[in-house]
């Protein structure tokens, strides 16, 4: 008897210490400064212990019964801990009060738990004994649970259900406390049905902890997030701050609403404005709508073909009421065409030619992407260029992937293009560069659309003036059976971030 | 940054993730295993309800028969017919296709060739392979090429270098410093026949040449092994040390290949039959081929073939069951080779560099994989088909021949899967079918002696006005020597033909 007594002193031990470990942990990890974060976090589990302690005190009649129910407090609060922390942080402004909250309420907790189990037992033991025994059987239960959290418990089930494990371990001990204790409890039948209703309630915690991670996912960004979906192709996520709307698409910022006007305005109008007469205008990537949002402003300009290969994120930029106020619903213009597609065999299928392309793609930060900065690509493009009209490549930073930039300019050259390099600063994205292809020299337009908040037709010429720090270096054009451009790309960034 | 910061909270929040594994599919392919031992056991076949005259017949619809026939077509003659006794021609260069992607049965690349291959160069240039000196960029073999799964990780490339060891740096560099010595020699070309000669090297294995030259590193062992298994179906043990050398010596250093497409080589295959297939006769079993005078009759189904001259472009071992009289060509070897294909619904996790066109695993007794939507120009791919290699190389070919039909198709896919498995832990939730084509004779094997060996020399004379013209006249099976055979024993008939 005695022995297995103690094996529930152990378990709740662990319990107990798990708990702290996950607060410790959670709050290092989304906080920072783990040392601090530790510290202020042991502190104030101890102290909350100790005044559990205290006040198990006030604890006078019914000392199964309240033991029991502690148990099931600790296992349903210390069990969703993990799980509330992250979407705490995910979705409130309060992360460390409620940190903090839950810390002290489960220490308070803990804390009762020790102080009530020796009083159920004194009468079956030695008082010498019995302190010898629980405390040992404490500092055991400790010692296991602080080498179960880093080498099982955190890398095979992961933070939210190594706290849910243990709340169910929790009201697994309270359930068979009423088994143990049961000449000295009374109205047992309830008590017990309270421990099934939590442990159920933990299982069903468990089953869901994958959607309960998706949810914590957004705690990525720094701001509030606004929307989020995880489509076939890729992440889509806006967040919010102030009046800065931010979209990302699998993690990777495509633009923030205070500066995605310079960006636009220098991706389309330095090559449109200068094609007199463009007719037919082709975007390829761009599902945002704000590119088409600028080609709009060029009344010539009959019809507009979009290609975006997901669906989702046409749609969204179709319909979100911040968004089409923000694109002006150009995606929802007569003139433009939306195509759901895969770029490179959109462009092989077609027969058509256009007098102006925007290639808009995200950055070449895998194979996948390099495919569609090579020469194969850029050779399909011309032919679907019309004699004297213009493309104009998103080409990364010149400035912090300088020789990423170069060599897609040098892959536009093997493909036969003169090229026209330019850059701008957007500060959310810092130094950013486009290159501008065509069959024939390129004169700068001699006007831009009116309305424009940054660029002027005397600027447009400047663009294409580099700093010494970003002139051209050596680079191989990217082809697909090289792919050396997701090779420069990530050196560049890897100078950077390192 | 935001990298790892996302890998942790991934490792950490998510754990273990639902493990279910997808009810696998496929069988067996029709491999021809049926008719091919009729034959041998010289079983009674219809007699020929009408005959048809005709001055040539090419026996054999893979590289070896359809370039006799691309030849022979290019030249403006087109008295003749090929005969093949499966449903579908491209024997070696076969391939297939589902709802994802064509995908090939065997052969999936031709490296990039060099001058003096000048018969492939040809035939690239008319399929518009090679352009005004120029390899189209959609048939060269997107980046990356190739992978190695090594202790866990896939590194780039297949010479392993993850923890090589400067004794193993060492190794490979005067390995290769050694091969750029042979190939100054000018005796290790493509095609064969224009270089070879009589060799002290024909007379041991590679991997005895490996010993004499006290090259000691595991790893290079290790590479040579593999690519005698991956070109000859043979151990580094069992393979001529010539054609050992001729493997790595024969190809141009700064090659930017190799080409290949979605269903490997049966491209080529499917471009030869768009030009020659009103010649073709498929699912058409030659089984007799008997003398008249200075006539050949050849039997095939209910037709029978009365020709001037017969092109055997089919494995040479085949032609004693069909004919009298014909050489012995008992020396020769072949390796038995099975092949897969894997239908993913989804794309395997794997740890290390990103999956390459050709994935191999260290130390497996298979070859790995070739991915069939490599050369696709989608950046999303979603789904796949893999091709899975296996030459049964340890042993002796005939008990693996034999292994080859004994075990059923639940072995074997079990086998293909926990070999996959080493490196893909959740690949039983990937795959949803296997489709496993079992070859007795995929190629000849190239053991020590071949180079001079009679049964090669009397295969290249022919007999009378019959000729070989399969790939195993080189003692090996690449497309370039098959390719060559067919050509000039399509040159020989048509210079006999004008006589």
């Amino acid at each position: 008897m005695p022995v297995v007594l103690f094996i529930s002193v152990a378990l709740i031990a662990a319990c107990g210490l798990i708990y702290e470990l996950v607060a410790g942990t959670l709050a290092s990890y989304l906080l920072g400064d783990s040392v601090f974060q530790f510290s202020t976090v042991i502190g104030s589990y101890l102290f909350a212990m100790g005044v559990g302690s205290y006040l198990s005190r006030y604890v006078t009649r019914g000392l199964v019964a309240r033991f029991i129910s502690i148990e099931l407090l600790v296992g349903m609060v210390g069990g969703f801990s993990s799980a509330a922390l992250f979407l705490a942080f995910a979705y409130t402004q309060g992360f460390r009060l409620i940190l903090y909250v839950v810390v002290a309420v489960i220490g308070v907790l803990v804390g009762l738990e020790i102080p009530l189990l020796m009083r159920i037992l004194k009468s079956r033991l030695q008082f010498r004994e019995l302190v010898a025994h629980v405390l040992t059987f404490d500092y055991l239960g400790a010692l296991a649970a602080s080498l179960l959290f880093p080498i099982l418990l955190v890398p095979k089930l992961g933070m939210v259900r190594s706290a849910l494990l243990f709340g169910i371990v929790n009201a697994g001990v309270a359930l068979w406390s009423t088994f143990l204790f049961r000449d000295q409890l009374g109205g047992r039948s309830l008590l017990r049905a309270a421990c099934v209703a939590v442990l159920a309630l933990l299982s069903t915690g468990m089953a869901a902890s994958e959607k309960i991670t998706q949810a914590a996912d957004n705690s990525l960004y720094a701001d509030e997030v606004i929307f989020s979906r995880n489509t076939r192709y890729q992440r889509i996520v806006l967040t919010k701050w102030k009046d800065d709307v931010r979209l990302f698409l699998s993690s990777h910022l495509q633009f923030s609403s205070r500066d995605e006007y310079r960006y636009h305005e220098a991706l389309v109008h330095p090559g449109l404005a200068a094609i007199p007469g463009a007719r037919r205008v082709l975007v390829l990537g761009g599902g945002d709508g704000l590119a088409v949002r600028e080609i709009l402003k060029y009344p010539d300009v009959q019809s507009i073909t979009l290609v975006d290969l997901d669906p989702e994120m046409t749609r969204l930029f179709s319909t979100h009421p911040y968004l089409v106020t923000l694109n002006q619903r150009s995606l929802t213009n007569a003139r433009v065409h939306i195509m759901n597609s895969d770029a490179f065999p959109w462009l092989q299928q077609t027969e058509d030619v256009y007098d102006f392309v925007v290639v808009d793609f995200p950055d070449p930060t895998n194979y996948s992407l390099g495919k569609l900065y090579t020469t194969a690509f850029y050779r399909l493009l011309a032919r679907h260029l019309s004699v004297q009209g213009l493309a104009v490549v998103q080409s990364t930073s010149p400035l912090f992937a300088r020789q990423s930039y170069w060599c897609i300019v040098e892959t536009l050259k093997h493909a036969g293009f003169k090229t026209h390099p330019y850059h701008l600063y957007v500060p959310s994205f810092g130094e950013w560069g486009f290159v501008l292809a065509g069959l024939y020299p390129y004169d700068p337009p001699v006007s831009v659309p009116g309305g424009l908040r940054y660029l002027s037709a005397a600027l447009v010429p400047q663009l294409f003036q580099f700093p010494v720090d970003m002139l051209p270096v050596d680079a191989e054009p990217n082809r697909l059976n090289n792919q050396v451009l997701v090779r420069y790309y990530e050196h560049d960034w890897r100078e950077i971030t390192h | 940054m935001n990298g790892s910061r996302r890998q942790f909270l991934s490792a950490a929040l998510v754990g273990l993730s639902r493990k279910t594994d997808r009810p696998i599919a496929g069988g067996f392919m029709n491999d021809g295993h049926n008719s091919g031992h009729q034959l041998r056991d010289r079983r009674s076949f219809s007699a020929a309800k009408h005959a048809v005259k005709i001055p040539v017949v090419i026996v054999g619809g893979g590289i070896a028969g359809l370039s006799a026939a691309w030849r022979l077509n290019k030249r403006g003659f087109r008295d003749f017919t090929l005969l093949e006794m499966a449903e579908h021609a491209g024997g070696n260069a076969r391939w297939g296709e589902n709802e994802i992607s064509t995908y090939p049965w065997a052969a999936h690349y031709v490296p990039v060739p060099g001058k003096k291959a000048a018969l492939v160069r040809e035939l690239f240039e008319e399929l518009g392979v090679l352009c005004n000196g120029v390899w189209e960029e959609r048939y060269l073999c997107f980046s990356p090429q190739e992978r190695l799964y090594l202790h866990g990780r896939w590194q780039e490339g297949i010479e392993p270098v993850t923890a090589a060891t400067a004794r193993d740096c060492e190794d490979f560099t005067r390995f290769a410093a050694r091969i750029n010595e042979f190939r100054a020699t000018g005796q290790f070309t493509i095609p064969m026949e224009l270089g070879a000669k009589a060799s002290q090297l024909d007379r041991i294995s590679i991997a005895e040449w490996l010993k004499q030259e006290r090259f000691t590193s595991p790893y290079l062992h290790w590479y040579v092994n593999y690519a005698c298994r991956d070109d000859y179906g043979a151990l580094s043990a069992d393979t001529s040390a010539w054609a050992g050398v001729h493997y790595f010596a024969s190809r141009e250093p700064d090659e930017k290949g190799p080409l290949t497409w979605p269903e490997g080589n049966g491209w080529i295959t499917r471009r030869l039959l768009e030009r020659l297939s009103p010649h073709v006769r498929t699912g058409a079993m030659v089984h007799r081929i008997a003398r008249q005078g200075r006539k050949l009759r050849v039997f095939a189904g209910e037709t029978e073939y009365i020709a001037d001259f017969v092109i055997f472009a089919a494995p040479s071992f085949l032609a004693p069951h069909l004919s009298e009289g014909l050489p012995s060509v008992g020396g020769l070897s072949y390796s038995p080779w099975l092949t897969a294909n894997l239908t993913l619904e989804r794309l395997p996790g794997d740890a290390g560099v990103e999956p390459a066109w050709d994935n191999v695993i260290f130390d497996s007794p298979a070859l790995g994989y070739v991915v069939a939507t490599h050369q696709s120009l989608r950046t999303h791919i979603e789904r796949s088909v893999w091709t899975f290699y296996w030459a049964l190389a340890r042993g002796s070919p005939a008990a693996n021949r034999g292994m080859l039909l004994d075990k059923d198709w639940h072995y074997w896919k079990d086998a293909i899967l926990a070999d996959l498995e080493r490196a893909h832990p959740d690949i039983r939730q990937c795959v949803s079918r296997i489709d496993i084509l079992r070859l007795g004779h995929a190629m000849a094997r190239p053991v020590p002696g071949f180079l001079e060996s009679d049964e090669r020399r009397r295969l290249i004379a022919g007999s009378g006005n019959l000729w070989f013209a399969n790939a195993d006249l080189s003692g090996f099976s690449i497309f370039e020597e098959a390719q060559y055979r067919g050509v000039q024993v399509a040159e020989r008939a048509l210079r006999a033909l004008s006589r």
